[in-house]
């Protein structure tokens, strides 16, 4: 078997079978996206590469469970998302929440904004949008990102959402509110200050 | 605007509204100027994001990490980390190799002792006494003597009193 030629789903089946090698090929592609996705939860660099890495032996552990419902990258995505909300809920318990984090998480500051009227990225570069975007993300706290993420970057819908995270529909879609509006601001003040 | 409202823009715009709900939304938003730049900040943002997903590359090459990975694998699973599938070749190596050289080891031991067995004609002409077992049915012995010219005959123990299978030589010149 070449690997480097074979789609996922055939580098899968043999991986169930006890092929390295074809497991290695799936890590090589979708490593990098794996990797990202538990950065921008995390917003941690060391922290991303160890989950991604926990990720991927875990999803080894659990081949046999994958039925193929979804693409490979999903389900794995899947993991390393679940295995971030761990360890995010493991630092939560070690943190000492401030007085405006105590408000977002009730989700009253949000009702206080002025709405942004203008786009504040329109006309950006691509790469200064994503600095801009990726510097706004990182001022969210780690569960109002969390919601974001899986709700732009993962599609998730709201139930979907608050069935991974474990929390209610009304908090997702709080948190949701909360995130967008505060990450309008921030690009605002950002387009501002540039 | 009540914060249950910001929500139903929001849902509205995420298309997680029913359909008639929506139709009642997306009717306000048209109509109150607030609810409308609400929904414009929320898709431009929305269309931000969507912009520029995280793109991070993971900051360590190919082999460090997958070793990592690997290392891992097996030391949880030891003894079940299983291997590649062997090829035809393969199992051919794995199985015909070792019973060829059985074989050959055997084959060669059989000629090095066939080697130290000279036919008896060799013995014969080089005018060595040779003795042979002969007619094994009637449990006869024959010692032939080039040199001296004799060949003597035993036949084996037989019933009594019979004279063919008595073992007394014979002398045959």
């Amino acid at each position: 078997m070449n690997h480097s030629s074979a789609d996922d789903e055939a580098l899968v089946k043999a991986a169930r079978q006890g092929d390295l090698a074809a497991f290695e090929e799936l890590v090589f592609r979708h490593r990098d996206s794996l990797y990202a996705r538990a950065l921008s939860l995390t917003r941690h660099e060391q922290d991303a590469v160890d989950l991604s890495q926990e990720a991927w032996v875990k999803g080894w552990q659990r081949l046999a469970q994958f039925q193929g419902e979804s693409r490979f990258a999903t389900w794995m995505t899947r993991i390393v998302i679940n295995l971030c909300l761990d360890h995010l809920r493991r630092q939560k318990r070690h943190r000492t929440d401030s007085i405006e984090e105590l408000e977002e998480e009730r989700g009253g500051v949000e009702r206080h904004m002025p709405v942004v009227n203008l786009n504040p990225t329109a006309g950006l570069e691509r790469a200064e949008l994503r600095k801009k975007i990726d510097a706004a993300l990182g001022q969210l706290t780690p569960e109002h990102r969390t919601v974001l993420v899986l709700h732009e970057f993962e599609d998730m819908d709201y139930k979907a959402i608050a069935k991974t995270v474990g929390c209610s529909l009304g908090t997702v879609m709080s948190r949701l509110y909360y995130a967008r509006r505060k990450m309008a601001a921030l690009l605002a003040s950002a387009r501002e200050e540039s | 605007m009540n914060p249950e409202e910001q929500l139903k823009v929001q849902a509205l715009l995420d298309g997680e509204l029913p359909e008639r709900e929506a139709r009642e939304i997306l009717s306000w938003t048209q109509r109150d100027s607030a609810a409308a730049g609400l929904l414009a900040e929320l898709k431009n943002t929305r269309q931000a994001l969507a912009q520029s997903g995280p793109r991070a590359g993971l900051p360590e090459s190919r082999e460090f990490f997958w070793s990592k990975i690997e290392r891992e694998i097996q030391r949880l699973e030891p003894q079940v980390t299983p291997r590649p599938k062997a090829s035809l070749a393969a199992v051919l190596r794995r199985w015909f190799l070792p019973a060829a050289a059985v074989g050959l080891a055997i084959a060669g031991v059989a000629a090095y002792f066939h080697g130290r067995t000279a036919p008896v004609e060799a013995l014969m002409d080089a005018g060595a006494p040779v003795v042979e077992t002969m007619l094994a049915d009637a449990d006869a012995t024959i010692y032939r003597d080039v040199r001296e010219g004799t060949t003597l005959v035993w036949f084996s123990p037989a019933a009594a009193g019979d004279p063919v299978r008595n073992p007394k030589p014979n002398a045959v010149n």
